[in-house]
């Protein structure tokens, strides 16, 4: 088990599981109805100068390096 | 003969819109990407002594309301309580799909799942048990498939069924045992109310309130049990209880998913590989660029044949018309006014076409999805979520939808700069100016032309919300979630499709505003009676003289001044107006041929004109658009003013910078 | 094994749309064009854009990355696709000449972006479709 890192500090390819997710009310829902909320597991596909794609279950989301730095996740081992 | 009416819900993307088409036989915009449909639809169909009306709802992911189109699709399910709610389902993607479907039951009307793009999940070697499915969540799971029409019988008996049958369970999550104890003893006292009982599910309505939802909070605010509610509510943390709550739904979905799916074994990540490469942080503007180009290209080159034939034609007509009608008075306003001025814009339709099946066929496969994804970037810079690239996307088509999708957009300010900045894309009703203007006095390089002028109006979008966003809109702009789509190569039916909806709808305006704008044109140059048709002695001459001292330091003369002014009806009644008043609508080349013989219009001049064009003041529809969408007439009223001056502005400079770009002229 | 057949492939037809793309724009911006390279500004840009990515994915491969293959895939479908499109202009090119009466060569339609194309085209069919048709199912 990984330490807890933002979900934007991740390098393409790398798999994790969110740990928590620290974002106003209104973010947390929309992303709890995205499949983005704790224990989900994500897969970033692209990372790129602050915006990513990630995949959570069978879906693809870009999200922006804002969100992603609220999303925080451990490390796959 | 009963009514009964059916809801279509479910998240964006999976195809209610196709599923709407085909129940309905009607032809709504379909795309890959989220959130094409923003407002709700409605279609009628008759079975088996049913009169049914079929609602298609904006795609949500879940019922909370934080943006204007989940509230759209919530409000009506609590308020209009349709007989029955047929959720939507992706059964590619059956996790996220499942979380709405545990807020719509709790939300107390019938639900029927169609699990849809079922051949798709199935090619994937995902097969997903229904009958199961169906049993675990109390719920008739329907197979379909939108695009081919499969399932559509069975889905329509399963929805009528189970409007039919008076509800009998309640299929909905059970939390939290003290979750579950605070709602039941909150529904005891919103109970008291009849009022609120009568119009909400008081259960759902708990649970929001244990949420902290707004909406939900001011629902009760007015209520007389609303003291003690408050009270209640005081002793729990909300943003707890929403986690448990979440939580709790996904525990219900992650105990039913693996008794229904066996997953198909996952190949090689092929669209992952894909998204590398078009969302590369060096290539992937590049790449677009590069795509766009080709689209222009293709939009010119392939339609010339078509516009050659056309003009051919009207130029046939015209002379028909002249030899065989009587009176000259009928004659010119068959000839001149009808066939001048409808048949300029007609001569596009073939441009227009081509464009649209370019744009769409690009929108289906799903790469305009990661097109707004390599935009985020820029659009971060210019402080506005990378969501708003979309409404401008569609602006090419027709500034009117491009603004009504910005309601896709969370933030009030983020949406109306997205909104205000809109009508600088540059909509298709433009193109036919641009093509006339610069087809004759930039020859083979009219396609680069025309390409820097799309490049100058996304150029003054960025710079107007850049602006708008340091004065009168300041902020931060909301952060950016967007679902990619999967990858699809379209088929060529919805490509046709969605192209012929969107051609027809531009031939329509060409047979309704633009006839009009013709005929009233029509009169003023033919009046007052004995004066030359479209001299500057005629009525179009006097106001074009009046407008003319406004218009004069950009280089243009009356004839374009008057144009301009027509142009507010609707863009295309520009190349209509010039039609009528050059007395050029005979002959197919006439109209370029009678610009290149006015010494009052070179090239540069020619460019100015597009310019202004391109940013003046909006067309009627969009301005009435802004209007509804910002729900006030200051805005409105700000667009044109702001359109207006920009454009004039812009267009001096460029007038005043050509001439030593293009060689004097 | 097929990775590095293609990543050669790749190398090869990347170097061909980079060297023509510059001939293009250069062309354009200084003058006469050379036989069969028409003097284009942004139709080289659009030669140097596909060149890049199918030069990226052989520098990709070569490091091992795996990524790689994806770009000299997307980039051959790219030269397939603007060979496409090119060839489609021109044939409206000849279309329109011939409504008019005008005179037409098929020299016109000789643009690098379609003779290029040719060579891209019989990558894609020996690669590209089975890497593609694995997007449609994924």
């Amino acid at each position: 088990m990984g330490a807890v890192c933002p979900l934007a500090l991740l390098a393409a390819g790398t798999e994790a599981t969110i740990a928590d997710v620290r974002a106003g009310k209104g973010m947390r829902l929309r992303l709890a109805g995205l499949g983005l909320c704790p224990d989900a597991r994500v897969r970033v596909q692209c990372a790129d100068r602050g915006s990513l794609i990630v995949s959570v279950g069978d879906a693809r989301y870009a999200l922006s390096r804002g969100i992603a730095m609220k999303i925080l996740v451990k490390e796959a081992a | 003969m009963t009514g009964i009416r059916v809801a279509l819900a479910g998240n964006p993307n999976v195809g209610k819109t196709t599923l709407f088409n085909a129940l309905t036989g009607s032809r709504q915009h379909v795309g890959n990407w989220p959130g094409v449909t923003v407002e709700k639809k409605t279609g009628r169909i008759n079975r088996s002594g049913h009169a049914i009306e079929v609602i298609d709802l904006p795609g949500t992911y879940s019922l909370t309301a934080c943006s204007a189109d989940e509230v759209v699709a919530r409000d009506y399910i609590l308020e209009e309580r349709p007989d029955v709610v047929v959720q939507v389902v992706d059964a590619t993607n059956l996790e996220r799909n499942l979380y709405l479907t545990t807020q719509i039951a709790e939300l107390g009307v019938p639900v029927v799942i169609a699990l849809n793009m079922a051949d798709a999940a199935e090619a994937g070697g995902c097969a997903i048990d229904r009958e199961r499915l169906s049993a675990l969540l109390a719920i008739p799971v329907v197979r379909t498939v939108g695009i081919r029409g499969e399932g559509l019988d069975d889905l329509l008996d399963a929805a009528v069924r189970e409007a039919e049958t008076p509800p009998h369970h309640e299929h909905t999550v059970g939390y939290r045992n003290d979750v579950e104890a605070m709602i039941a003893s909150l529904v005891g006292v919103l109970e008291a109310d009849k009022d609120l009982a009568e119009r909400y599910p008081l259960r759902w309505l708990a649970a929001r309130l244990l949420e902290g939802d707004e909406n939900a909070l001011a629902k009760v605010r007015e209520s007389p049990v609303s003291p003690r509610v408050q009270a209640l509510l005081s002793t729990i943390d909300p943003d707890e209880c929403e986690a448990a709550m979440a939580d709790r739904r996904y525990d219900v979905i992650a105990a039913v998913l693996p008794q229904v799916r066996t997953a198909g074994a996952r190949g090689m990540n092929v669209s992952e590989m894909v998204d590398r490469v078009v969302t590369d942080r060096y290539l992937g503007i590049p790449i677009f660029l590069a795509l766009m180009w080709g689209t222009f290209e293709l939009t010119f080159a392939v339609a010339a044949p078509f516009v050659a034939l056309i003009e051919a034609g009207l130029a046939r007509l015209s002379a028909a018309v002249a030899g065989s009608i009587g009176p000259a008075w009928l004659a010119s306003l068959v000839g001149d006014g009808i066939i001048g001025g409808v048949g300029s814009v007609l001569v596009f339709v073939p441009n227009i076409f081509i464009l649209f099946l370019i744009l769409s066929f690009l929108e289906d496969t799903g790469y305009l999805a990661r097109a707004a994804f390599i935009m985020d970037r820029l659009m971060y810079a210019i402080g506005l979520p990378g969501k708003a690239f979309i409404p401008m996307l569609i602006g090419f088509g027709c500034n009117v939808p491009g603004i009504m999708a910005a309601r896709t957009i969370e933030g009030e300010r983020d949406r109306l700069i997205t909104i205000l900045v809109n009508p600088f894309i540059s909509c298709s009703a433009r193109l036919p100016v641009y093509i006339l203007f610069a087809g004759a006095f930039f020859g083979a390089a009219a396609g680069v032309v025309v390409f820097l002028l799309y490049v100058l109006g996304i150029a003054a979008a960025i710079g107007s919300a850049k602006l708008f966003r340091h004065t009168i809109l300041p902020g931060e702009s909301s952060p950016f979630i967007m679902e990619m789509p999967p990858y699809r190569l379209p088929t060529a039916g919805t490509s046709l499709l969605h192209t012929w909806s969107r051609g027809v709808m531009y031939v329509r305006k060409a047979g309704t505003i633009i006839l009009a704008g013709a005929l009233v044109l029509w009169c003023l140059a033919s009046f007052p009676f004995g004066v030359e048709y479209g001299s500057s002695a005629s009525l179009a001459g006097a106001l074009g003289h009046l407008l003319e001292p406004l218009v004069a330091p950009l280089g243009f003369d009356w004839k374009i001044a008057v144009a301009l002014l027509f142009g507010f009806v609707a863009k295309e009644v520009v190349v209509g107006s010039l039609g009528v008043l050059y007395g050029a609508g005979e002959e197919g080349d006439a109209l370029s041929t009678a610009f290149l013989a006015d010494p009052g219009l070179s090239a540069a001049t020619a460019l100015a004109l597009m310019v202004f064009v391109l940013l003046y003041t909006p067309c009627l529809a969009t301005i009435a658009t802004i209007r509804k969408e910002t729900g006030s007439w200051k805005w409105a009223g700000f667009s044109v003013a702001y359109g207006l001056v920009l454009a004039w502005l812009l267009a001096l400079i460029v007038g005043r910078i050509a001439p030593s770009f293009i060689g004097g002229a | 094994m097929n990775n590095m057949v293609q990543g050669v492939f790749g190398a090869v037809l990347g170097a061909l749309y980079a060297v023509f793309g510059t001939l293009q724009i250069v062309a354009a911006l200084t003058g006469p064009a050379v036989p069969f390279v028409p003097a284009s500004l942004f139709g080289g840009f659009v030669l140097l854009v596909i060149g890049a990515v199918l030069l990226t994915g052989v520098r990709n491969l070569a490091r091992g990355l795996d990524d790689g293959i994806g770009f000299v895939n997307v980039g051959t479908l790219l030269s397939v696709a603007f060979g496409a499109v090119t060839l489609l202009a021109a044939g409206a090119g000849a279309l329109e000449a011939a409504i008019a009466g005008e005179a037409w060569s098929v020299a016109d339609a000789l643009t690098p972006a379609v003779y290029l194309a040719v060579i891209g085209a019989a990558g894609f069919l020996a690669w590209c479709r089975a890497f593609f048709r694995g997007l449609a199912t994924a």
